[in-house]
């Protein structure tokens, strides 16, 4: 078989189509691995990962994120690169993806790489082609930075396996958060087909980690573990429905990392949501906190949202959502209280409730402390006692609590949403101080007074307000109250016992009750 | 009881020496300060004493803080001595008094209730973080010889913790660091061990004209200008948040940013 290579075309022209088509796939993350340079070659990988430059829209840049090809024979409906689309075609070969690996490298521009794939010809033979370029990389070049590869659902167990030992991390992405939606995105995937290699992958890892104890000289098989990825906002999906599905392959498939990609419609299918106002990204948003919790925070699912509470709170993160439907456990005593309620508290992160405990051992803390340990005090002080005080006399009381939450959120003052995600929320840190991540000036959505488009949802007693402006396909649902001189346009559905009223404009909303 | 001050050099070799001194006064250390650098104001009723940094005191120094609190308080002293901070020699002493005196051993930087600790805490993390910037965002560039050269600008001395990554990493190339805010280079020849050179900004005043790169090197770094463009998704656009997470002093050393 040929492959279908304009020869003509330059490394640059390749590059540009090639990284174009790959920018879609959320992960970026080089964490995970630890290895030391062996002195053959250039190379090394630091567990936590690093980030080398942000691009235009604030991701992070960690590896050199290209496809093999954009060649494709599958059809996915939200994929630029599907058969029946006409755009520029383009592959590298696999000495060209070694030496822009190499010499990017040595430069510090990346990391290593990510190679993914549009499907040529069959599974089989693009797996291969993949295969080939990281072989050439490790063994010819002597690589030894980080290398994320894509597992091609349908490929051969035995190139796969044969890619693992290669790779650093591999991924198969799930797509669609249901089975049905990836029916009706991708009718030429199969859920089955995808979980296949991600259980090989899975056992895969399990049995090096055996092997490893036996043999220290054994080779590493995806040290740094597996990723997927789901889109979000494509379908009418639910968080509680998404999320439920990240738990399950935390807990069965014991995956690394679940990321989720706001859907941009690049085909501008109309039977998919337009996202003429930006895709849904403070959901994206709410969906990587809740993600964060389920891994450092020991919260469930279930405890975050239910069938009947689906949707994540916009207006406050879901931790602060948790607290403030959970007063009965509040306030906390610093002093007192063990890490994992400390964790429960908002605005104390996995950092800060470390140096807590390690603290209190030293004596009594004060929120002077607290403040110096990086504990966000304007969100926490609802919620916990310094030996037996408060920090300010305040009401355990929901509404009050949300409105000042809500209201810092308006000041610019609370919570920030930043928006970026290359999956790993702000940098490639496993842990973080909540709410020390960015500046003042992160940019921030909320349901007063504001503009919200786009897929966005307002669930549960929220409270729209003055001159808001809601538009396209959202959805709003509980008792939400709309007032003053609010437009809502677009498909929005509005459900629930919401009240609209003053001078508020709907058009084309749909309303049930 | 009179205030006493030990001024000292800003280096980790001055700052050990002067914790040396002030330990040897034998006087209780409630009034004794380190100072780094000389300092303009003066006070009234204090007393200045001068510390020549003392390669025979500083080993003392740092065997006893290995020995006392531990390799990881060790690393974070060393962090704390390198920032930019101006009050760092009084943290770092008087953070070196609690940790010995209180017999904290390992959990030393733990005692945040200490303001001394608190602060030699926060600088070391301000270095910390500044390290882990400068780790990801060196750019080396190719000169005709063939070496790595990278042009630094850091508000904190990083070299120091710098230099291991990259020896580790690209062990078998020719590379240096060249910290323009102290005149300080860092040097790592294939395959061997990295060395730091300083005091030599009178020799590097034409050194950026006498630069010439490699033939390719011009094209790599077009081809990551392009591929860093091309790889941001247009529908999330976000200029400021970029700036956040890659704050405009780094940007000017950075290749991807300096091709319009
Ligand atoms: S398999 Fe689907 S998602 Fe992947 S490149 Fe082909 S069309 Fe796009």
């Amino acid at each position: 078989m040929e492959v279908k290579i304009a020869p003509q075309m330059s490394l640059m022209d390749k590059l540009k189509i090639l990284a174009d088509a790959a920018k879609y796939d959320v992960s970026c993350s080089s964490s995970g691995s630890s290895r030391k340079n062996d002195g053959t070659g250039i190379g090394n990988t630091v567990a936590a990962g690093l980030c080398h430059s942000f691009g235009a829209d604030g991701r992070c840049i960690s590896l050199l994120k290209i496809l093999f090809t954009n060649e494709c024979i599958y059809d996915c409906r939200y994929c630029i690169n599907r058969r029946s689309n006409d755009v520029p075609r383009a592959s590298f070969t696999p000495d060209e993806v070694c030496n822009l690996t190499m010499e990017f490298y040595r430069r510090n521009y990346i990391e290593g790489l990510f190679l993914s794939s549009g499907i040529l010809y069959s599974p089989d033979y693009t797996m291969e082609l993949i295969c080939e370029a990281v072989h050439k990389l490790r063994t010819v070049h002597r690589f030894q930075g980080y290398i994320h590869v894509k597992a091609i659902p349908g490929a051969d167990p035995l190139l796969i396996q044969r890619a693992g030992y290669l790779a650093d991390r591999m991924s198969v992405n799930l797509e669609m958060a249901t089975a049905e939606g990836l029916r009706e995105m991708a009718p030429n995937k199969h859920r089955k087909t995808i979980l296949k290699p991600m259980r090989q992958i899975q056992n895969g890892i399990e049995e090096n980690k055996n092997e490893l104890t036996l043999y220290k000289h054994a080779p590493h098989f995806c040290e740094a573990g597996q990723s997927t990825q789901m889109v979000v906002g494509a379908l009418p999906e639910s968080d509680y429905q998404v999320m439920s599905v990240a738990e399950s392959l935390y807990e069965k498939f014991s995956l690394k990392r679940v990321y989720y990609s706001a859907f941009v419609n690049v085909n501008e299918d109309k039977q998919l949501p337009a996202i003429t106002a930006g895709p849904p990204l403070l959901r994206e948003h709410r969906l990587y906190q809740a993600d964060w919790l389920l891994r450092f925070y020991g919260f469930k699912v279930d405890e975050l949202l239910t069938k009947e509470r689906p949707n994540f709170n916009m207006a406050i993160d879901p931790k602060a959502d948790w607290a403030v439907r959970h007063l009965e456990v509040f306030p906390v005593e610093i002093n007192r209280a063990d890490y994992r309620l400390l964790l429960r508290v908002p605005g104390i992160g996995v950092k800060s409730a470390r140096r807590i405990i390690t603290a209190r051992r030293f004596g009594s803390l004060t929120f002077d402390d607290l403040k110096k340990m990086g504990v966000v005090l304007k969100r926490a002080l609802y919620f916990i006692t310094c030996s037996g005080r408060m920090m300010y006399p305040t009401k355990l009381d929901e509404t009050y609590i949300v409105q000042n939450l809500t209201y810092q959120n308006q000041m610019g003052k609370g919570e920030r949403l930043p928006f970026l995600m290359d999956g790993t929320p702000y940098r490639q840190m496993s842990l973080f101080d909540e709410g020390q991540m960015l500046d003042d000036t992160g940019n921030f959505v909320n349901v007063c007074s504001s503009k919200t488009t786009g897929d966005s949802r307002i669930t549960d007693n929220s409270v729209i307000t003055r001159d808001s402006r809601i538009t396209d396909n959202s959805v709003i649902t509980g008792d939400s109250r709309i007032t003053g001189n609010s437009v809502i346009t677009g498909d929005s559905r509005i459900t629930g016992n919401s009240m609209i009223t003053g001078d508020s404009k709907t058009e084309g909303v749909l309303y049930t009750a | 009881m009179e205030e006493k001050y030990i001024i000292c050099e800003d280096s980790l070799e001055g700052i050990f020496t002067a914790i040396y001194d002030a330990y040897a006064l034998r006087e209780g250390h409630e009034h004794l300060h380190v100072q780094v650098g000389e300092t303009d104001n003066y006070r009234l009723f204090a007393t200045y004493l001068h510390s020549r940094p003392d390669s025979g005191k500083t080993e003392k120094v740092v065997r006893t803080l290995k020995e006392r609190l531990g390799e990881h308080v060790y690393g974070s002293i060393c962090r704390a001595a390198s920032s930019d901070g101006a009050d760092k020699g009084d943290a770092v002493y008087h953070t070196v008094v609690d940790g010995i005196t209180g017999g904290h051993g390992e959990r030393t930087m733990d005692n945040l209730r200490n303001p001394y600790v608190a602060r030699a805490f926060a600088l070391a993390r301000r270095t910390a973080n500044e390290v882990h910037h400068e780790l990801e965002f060196i750019r080396f560039q190719e000169l005709k010889q063939g070496v790595l050269y990278s042009r630094i600008g850091p508000e904190n001395n990083v070299m120091p913790f710098v230099m291991p990554h990259f020896a580790d990493r690209l062990s078998p190339e020719d590379f240096m660091i060249h910290d323009e805010n102290r005149g300080l280079f860092g040097v790592h020849p294939a395959r061997g061990e990295w060395y730091l050179v300083s005091g030599v900004e009178q020799g590097t005043a034409g050194l950026q004209e006498a630069i010439q790169y490699s033939d390719q090197e011009m094209e790599y770094q077009e081809l990551f200008t392009i591929f860093h463009k091309t790889i941001a998704i247009r529908e999330r656009h976000n200029r400021r948040l970029q700036q956040q997470m890659l704050p405009l002093r780094f940007q000017d050393y950075m290749v991807e940013f300096l091709q319009k």
